[in-house]
C-alpha cells in the first residue's frame, strides 16, 4: 500500500472531506522539539500501487505542525496548528509563495490540536499548551471566544459530529471537558483518567459516546450522560495512547496510535476488544485517521517519517 | 594565546551552508551565529536540496501577525514593515545580533577576568567556550561531529542516510552556538511535556531528571520551574503508584536513587533562589567540599542545598537509569527508538567529562561534587573518570584564559588519561566456541544429526578464516567512509565513545586517529581493545600488531595480543606475547631467561608466571594472564581460580568478569558463566562480547532460543561481529527455526530483532 516519507517526524494525517485519495500531514523537525514545520498535501495514485503518493503542495512553517485539519467549507483549505502557538490557514491551490493566507496568533504556547465544525463548517477550534482552547472563524481576524477552564495542556479538541456547538477537549490535568459554545462555562466534567489524556474523539453514531485516550495507555469510551464508569475501558497499548478516533462506518470501531509505535483497531462492544494491530512504524505513531470516503481506508503517521495508507486487513507495509 | 584561540576559534566556526569563509572573526562569528541560531525563524535548517525556501523577505511577510490586518484574503502579499515586537523574527534577530554579538566582541577585546559581574562573566563564558568549540568541530565534513555531539553521531547519521544531507541534528548542534531564549525555552517546554507522555511509567523525579539530563547537556539552564500535570488530587491513586514503581524500580543497581529522589522532592518545595545565595555564601570549591563531606556524613540535611544544580546531579544518575530501563525493555523496536536513543545519549553527554572540565568554576565544581559523590556510591565504578576530572580541577578553574590554554595541553593531560583508562580495561579473550566444538568431537556430543552440521559448518569456518587469515592476517582492514577523517581530535573522540560503549563508533574515530598519526601506538592499542571488546579479534590482533611495531615493550598491547590469539586458540603466537609481557615487566622481567623467547613452551611460561605471583600475589594482572594460560592447557578450574583471584583485587573490571564467565562455559558450567556474564553486563551494558557470550552459554544449556535473542542483541549492537552472525545461525538450525535463515543470511536486524526480542 501507499508510503510517503516526509522529511520530518509526522505529527498528524488527516484524510480530505472532499476527495478520497487526499491527505494532509503535519510534520516537525527534530521531533516536534525544535525546528521547523511542514504540511503536505498528498494524493493517492489509484494505479500505481505501492508507489502510489503523490505531493500536491508543501508548506513550510518556522516551527513543527502538531496538527492540521481541512475545512469542511473549502475543499482546498486547511488550518494547522504550529508549536509557536499560531494557527496558520492554507489554500493548497495556491503556491507556497502566497501561503499562508492567514495567521491567527493568541495562544501564548504550542497549538496541539485543530478541529473544523463538521456541521456548521464556517469555524475551528485550537487547543494549546496554554491551557486555553480558542474558537474561530475566517472572517474575523481574532478569536470569537477562549474557554478557559483546563488546568494544564490541552492536548486535544473536537467537534460533536452531530450538534452544532458542542465540543470536547481532553487536556493533561486527567478530565475530558464538554462544552457548549452558547454556554459560559463548561457542562461537563468527567475526570476520565488518573493520568494526562492526550485524545478524545466523538461516536459518529452516538451522540453521547465519547472515547478518551491516556498516558496510562488506555482507551475508555464513555456515555456522558452516565461519566461515573467508561462503557469501556480498552487495555493493550503498552505506552501512553497519543491519538483516539472512531471509525467513520461502524458505530463501535475505534483506531488508536500510541508511543509503543503501533496502530490498533478496536471494538469496544466485543469481547475481544483488539481487533486489529499495526505494528509498522518504528518511532512513535502520533497520527492516524479514518477516511470517511472510502471504508476502511486508513492513514498513519509517526516520528519516523512515513506516511501510510492501507485498507484495513491488509499490511501497511506490503 | 587564549586569546589568539579564541579568535581563531571564531574564524573557524564556518557553519556549512553560510557564507562563513569570511576570515574576519566578527564576521565569521556572526554568520556563525546567525547562521544557525536556527529556526530563529528561518527556515534555514531545511533540508537544503528538497525546499525552495524562500527568500528571507518573503518569510518576514509570513511571520507577520497577518491577523492584524483582517479582511484580507491574501496577507502573505503584504509588505509589512517589521514593527515592534509584531515580528518576532527580527526582534530575535535583533537580540542576537546586539546581545550576542556584542557580548563575544566583548569578550575578545576586555580580558574577561577583569570583569567582575559575577554571573555574567559565566554566561559569557558559555558563550564562548561554545562558540570555541564550535570552531574546533568546524573543520569537520559534518558540523556536528565535535566532542559533545560525537555522542549522537550514530544518531546523526541515520538522519543522513534518511536523505537529511548537510542538516545538522539541531540539538545538538544549535547548543554549540547560543540558542536564544526562546529556542531554549521551546527545549525545556516540550521535552519537559512530552517526556510526561514517554515515560509516563516513571515517577515525577524520574521524568525531571530526565528532562534536566536532556536540558543539560545542550546547556540549557533548566533552573525554571515547570508545571508538571496534576497528580495531585488522588492522593491514594497517586501514592499507590508511587509505590508501585517504587517496586518495579528497587532492581535498580544504584542505591543512591534515593537520595536523588530526595533531592528531587527538596527541590520541588524549595525556592530556587535558596541554593545560589547559599552558593554565594560557600563560593568555592572548599566550601563546597565541606558541604560535601556533610552531605556524605549526614545525608538528612540534603535539603540545605537546592536547586538547579541538584537536578543536574540527579540527572546524572537518573541517565543510568534510563540506560538501565531501556536495557530491560523487551521490545527491540522501543530500544531502536532514534528518539528514545536521541534522549538517552543526550543523557548520557550529561556524563562527558571533558565538557566539565571546560566549563566554569562552579559547573566543574559541582559537577566534580556529584562524580565524587557518585564515586562513593559506585564504590568507584567510574572512579577513573572522577580522577580525571580531579587531576584536572586543581588548575584553575576560576580562570577561563587557563581553561582555554589547557585545552591546549589536553594533548599532555591525554597520555595521563589514557593510562589511567587502560588499567581498567584489560582485554577480555572468552572464545569458548571453538573449544567447546573440540569438546565435542571427543566424543562428548550426542551425534545429533545437528552435531555434524555444526561441526561441518564448523570446519567450513575454519577452513575459511584460516584461508582468511592466510591472506590477510595481521593487515588491519579500515572501514570506509569514516566520518571522524579529518577530526581534531579523533583520538580523544574515541576513548569519549569507547567510555561510553559506542564501540562501532569508537573504532571509527580511532581509526581517524591511526590514519592520521599511523605512529601512534595509543592509538593502534585502544582501536584494538575496542574491537576485542566489540567481538572482533581479527582486527584486534591486526590493530594491538601495528601497536607493538611503534611500541613494542607496551605491556598493555603484549597482554592484550596474548589474550586474542587465546581467543583465536592460537596457542604459539599467545605464549610469545605472554612471555613478552613477563619480559618486559619491570617487576617480573628478572624471571625471564633470553633462550625462551623465541618459541616458549607452554610449562615454561606457566611456571613462570606461577613464580610472579608468588612474587607479588597482589598484582591481578599476574593472575589474569595466569587464567589465560590455564584456558590455552584446558585447566579449567585452575583457570576459574587465577580468575577469581584477580576478581578479588579488581571486582569492577567488567572484562575480568567476562573471562571467568568464558572458563565457567569452557569447564561446562554453563549456568554458573551466565551468573558471571551478567556481572560484567551490570558493569558494562554495552558489551558486545559478553552478550554474545551470554548466547554462547545458553545454546551450551540447549536454550536455543534464548540463546538466540542473546546474539541478536550483541548484534545489534555491532552488526560487524562476523563470529556472533555464525552462532546465531547455528543456534537458529538447532531452534529449528529455518525460516529465519533468510534474515540471518542477509544479516537482516530488524527483522531478527522483532522475532527475537530480548
Amino acid at each position: 500500500m501507499p508510503v510517503f516519507k516526509t522529511p520530518f517526524s509526522g505529527y498528524a494525517v488527516r484524510f480530505s472531506p472532499f476527495y478520497e485519495g487526499r491527505l494532509l500531514v503535519a510534520t516537525s523537525q527534530n521531533f516536534g522539539i525544535l525546528g521547523n514545520g511542514r504540511l503536505h498535501v498528498l494524493d493517492l495514485l489509484p494505479s500505481a500501487g505501492a508507489a502510489g503518493i503523490s505531493e500536491v503542495a508543501a508548506f513550510d512553517t518556522a516551527d513543527g505542525v502538531y496538527d492540521c485539519c481541512w475545512s469542511e467549507s473549502h475543499d482546498s483549505l486547511a488550518v494547522s496548528a504550529v508549536a509557536d502557538g499560531s494557527l496558520k490557514l492554507w489554500d493548497a491551490s495556491l503556491p507556497p509563495s502566497a501561503n499562508p493566507v492567514r495567521s491567527f496568533r493568541e495562544h501564548s504556547r504550542e497549538a496541539h490540536s485543530v478541529d473544523w465544525n463538521p456541521v456548521r463548517r464556517d469555524s475551528f477550534l485550537s487547543a494549546s499548551w496554554d491551557d486555553s482552547l480558542k474558537l474561530w472563524t475566517l472572517d474575523r481576524p481574532a478569536s470569537l471566544r477562549t474557554f478557559r477552564e483546563h488546568s494544564y495542556c490541552v492536548y486535544s479538541v473536537v467537534w460533536s459530529p452531530r450538534h452544532a456547538d458542542v465540543f470536547a477537549s481532553a487536556s493533561g490535568d486527567r478530565t475530558v471537558r464538554v462544552w457548549d459554545v452558547r454556554e459560559p462555562v463548561s457542562t461537563l466534567v468527567i475526570p476520565a483518567h488518573d493520568h494526562e489524556i492526550l485524545s478524545c474523539d466523538w461516536n459518529k453514531y452516538d451522540e453521547c459516546c465519547l472515547a478518551t485516550a491516556s498516558v496510562d495507555k488506555t482507551i475508555r469510551v464513555w456515555d456522558i450522560r452516565a461519566t461515573r464508569a467508561p462503557l469501556a475501558n480498552l487495555a493493550g497499548h503498552g505506552y501512553a495512547v497519543r491519538r483516539i478516533r472512531f471509525s467513520p462506518h461502524r458505530e463501535s470501531v475505534l483506531l488508536s496510535c500510541s508511543y509503543d509505535m503501533t496502530v490498533c483497531m478496536w471494538d469496544y462492544r466485543a469481547e475481544d476488544a483488539l481487533i486489529a494491530r499495526y505494528d509498522h512504524h518504528t518511532e512513535f505513531a502520533v497520527g492516524i485517521d479514518m477516511s470517511v470516503l472510502v471504508e476502511g481506508l486508513i492513514a498513519s503517521t509517526g516520528w519516523d517519517e512515513f506516511v501510510y495508507v492501507w485498507q484495513h486487513g491488509t499490511d501497511p507495509r506490503a | 594565546m587564549a586569546m589568539r584561540d579564541l579568535v581563531t576559534g571564531g574564524a573557524a566556526c564556518a557553519v556549512p551552508g553560510t557564507a562563513a569563509s569570511s576570515s574576519n572573526p566578527f564576521g565569521a562569528l556572526s554568520n556563525a551565529i546567525l547562521g544557525s541560531s536556527s529556526k530563529t525563524q528561518e527556515l534555514k535548517g531545511l533540508p537544503g536540496s528538497a525546499v525552495n525556501v524562500p527568500g528571507p523577505l518573503p518569510h518576514f511577510r509570513t511571520e507577520a501577525p497577518l491577523s492584524t490586518i483582517p479582511g484580507l484574503e491574501n496577507e502573505g502579499q503584504q509588505h509589512h514593515p517589521p514593527v515592534g515586537q509584531n515580528n518576532e523574527f527580527l526582534a530575535r534577530f535583533r537580540t542576537a545580533d546586539h546581545g550576542v554579538l556584542a557580548d563575544a566582541w566583548n569578550e575578545i577585546h576586555q580580558p574577561p577576568a577583569l570583569q567582575t559581574q559575577g554571573g555574567k562573566i559565566e554566561a559569557q563564558f558559555q558563550e564562548f567556550e561554545q562558540i570555541y568549540n564550535r570552531g574546533a568541530s568546524s573543520m569537520l565534513p559534518p558540523a556536528w561531529d565535535g566532542p559533545p555531539q560525537g555522542v549522537l553521531s550514530r544518531f546523526l547519521h541515520s538522519f543522513v542516510d534518511s536523505g537529511r544531507v548537510g542538516v545538522p541534528f539541531r540539538p545538538a548542534a544549535l547548543p554549540v552556538l547560543g540558542l536564544s531564549e526562546g529556542d531554549k525555552q521551546c527545549i525545556r517546554d516540550r521535552s519537559f511535556i512530552m517526556a510526561h507522555h514517554i515515560f509516563a511509567d516513571k515517577s515525577e523525579e524520574y521524568i525531571n531528571a530526565q528532562v534536566n539530563a536532556l536540558l543539560h547537556s545542550l546547556d540549557i539552564d533548566g533552573n525554571e520551574r515547570l508545571r508538571g500535570p496534576v497528580r495531585g488530587s488522588y492522593p491514594e491513586l497517586e501514592e499507590y503508584w508511587t509505590e508501585s514503581q517504587g517496586a518495579l524500580r528497587s532492581g535498580m543497581p544504584y542505591p543512591a536513587d534515593k537520595w536523588v529522589s530526595e533531592f528531587a522532592r527538596q527541590r520541588e518545595n524549595g525556592d530556587p533562589e535558596a541554593w545560589a545565595h547559599s552558593f554565594e555564601q560557600l563560593h568555592g570549591a572548599n566550601g563546597w567540599a565541606s558541604e560535601f563531606e556533610q552531605e556524605q556524613s549526614q545525608l538528612a540535611s540534603v535539603g540545605q542545598v537546592r536547586g538547579a544544580n541538584m537536578s543536574h546531579i540527579a540527572a546524572m544518575e537518573q541517565s543510568r537509569m534510563l540506560a538501565h530501563t531501556l536495557a530491560q525493555n523487551n521490545d527491540p523496536k522501543f530500544q531502536n527508538s532514534k528518539f528514545l536513543q536521541f534522549v538517552s545519549k543526550m543523557s548520557r553527554g550529561e556524563l562527558i567529562v571533558d565538557e566539565n572540565q571546560i566549563k566554569p568554576a562552579t559547573g566543574s565544581l559541582t559537577d566534580n561534587w556529584a562524580d565524587e559523590y557518585q564515586a562513593q556510591y559506585n564504590a568507584g565504578s567510574s572512579s577513573w573518570a572522577d580522577q580525571f576530572v580531579r587531576q584536572e580541577l586543581p588548575q584553575g578553574t576560576d580562570k577561563w584564559v587557563n581553561e582555554f590554554v589547557k585545552e591546549n595541553q589536553q594533548q599532555g593531560v591525554d597520555d595521563q588519561w589514557v593510562n589511567e583508562f587502560s588499567k581498567l580495561h584489560v582485554q577480555d579473550w572468552a572464545e569458548e566456541f571453538g573449544q567447546q566444538v573440540a569438546e565435542g568431537a571427543l566424543g562428548d556430543s550426542t551425534a545429533d544429526d545437528w552435531a555434524n552440521t555444526y561441526e561441518n559448518f564448523l570446519d567450513e569456518q575454519l577452513l575459511a578464516s584460516k584461508q582468511h587469515s592466510g591472506a590477510s592476517r595481521g593487515v588491519y582492514v579500515f572501514s570506509d567512509m569514516n566520518p571522524y577523517v579529518g577530526h581534531p581530535n579523533p583520538l580523544r573522540e574515541g576513548q569519549e565513545l569507547f567510555r561510553k560503549g559506542l564501540l562501532s563508533e569508537a573504532v571509527l574515530a580511532l581509526e581517524a586517529e591511526v590514519l592520521k598519526n599511523p605512529d601512534n601506538a595509543e592509538g593502534w592499542r585502544l582501536l584494538g581493545i575496542t574491537h576485542a571488546e566489540n567481538d572482533d579479534d581479527q582486527q584486534a590482533i591486526a590493530a594491538m600488531m601495528r601497536a607493538q611495531e611503534v611500541d613494542p615493550t607496551n605491556l598493555e598491547v603484549l597482554l592484550a595480543l596474548g589474550v586474542s590469539h587465546t581467543n583465536e586458540l592460537e596457542q604459539p603466537e599467545a605464549l610469545r606475547y605472554l612471555y613478552k609481557w613477563l619480559q618486559n615487566h619491570p617487576k617480573y622481567g628478572v624471571l625471564a631467561t633470553p633462550e625462551l623467547a623465541d618459541s616458549p613452551y607452554y610449562g615454561d611460561v606457566a611456571r613462570l608466571f606461577n613464580e610472579a605471583a608468588q612474587m607479588s600475589p597482589e598484582d591481578a594482572d599476574v593472575h589474569i594472564v595466569l587464567g589465560v594460560l590455564y584456558n590455552l592447557s584446558r585447566e579449567y578450574d585452575k583457570a576459574i581460580e587465577s580468575f577469581q583471584t584477580a576478581l578479588n583485587l579488581k571486582p569492577r573490571d567488567y572484562s575480568l568478569w567476562n573471562k571467568l564467565g568464558a572458563t565457567r562455559a569452557n569447564s561446562i558450567q554453563s549456568a554458573d558463566a551466565i551468573l558471571a556474564y551478567q556481572q560484567a553486563l551490570d558493569l558494562k551494558p554495552n558489551y558486545v562480547r559478553a552478550w554474545a557470550n551470554m548466547g554462547i552459554s545458553y545454546a551450551n544449556q540447549g536454550l536455543y532460543e534464548e540463546s538466540i535473542r542473546y546474539y541478536v542483541r550483541a548484534l545489534a549492537m555491532n552488526p560487524k561481529a562476523d563470529n556472533a552472525w555464525q552462532y546465531l545461525r547455528i543456534s537458529l538450525s538447532c531452534a529449528s527455526r529455518n525460516d529465519m535463515f533468510e534474515a540471518c543470511d542477509s544479516r537482516n536486524l530488524d527483522i531478527l530483532q522483532k522475532e527475537f526480542p530480548l
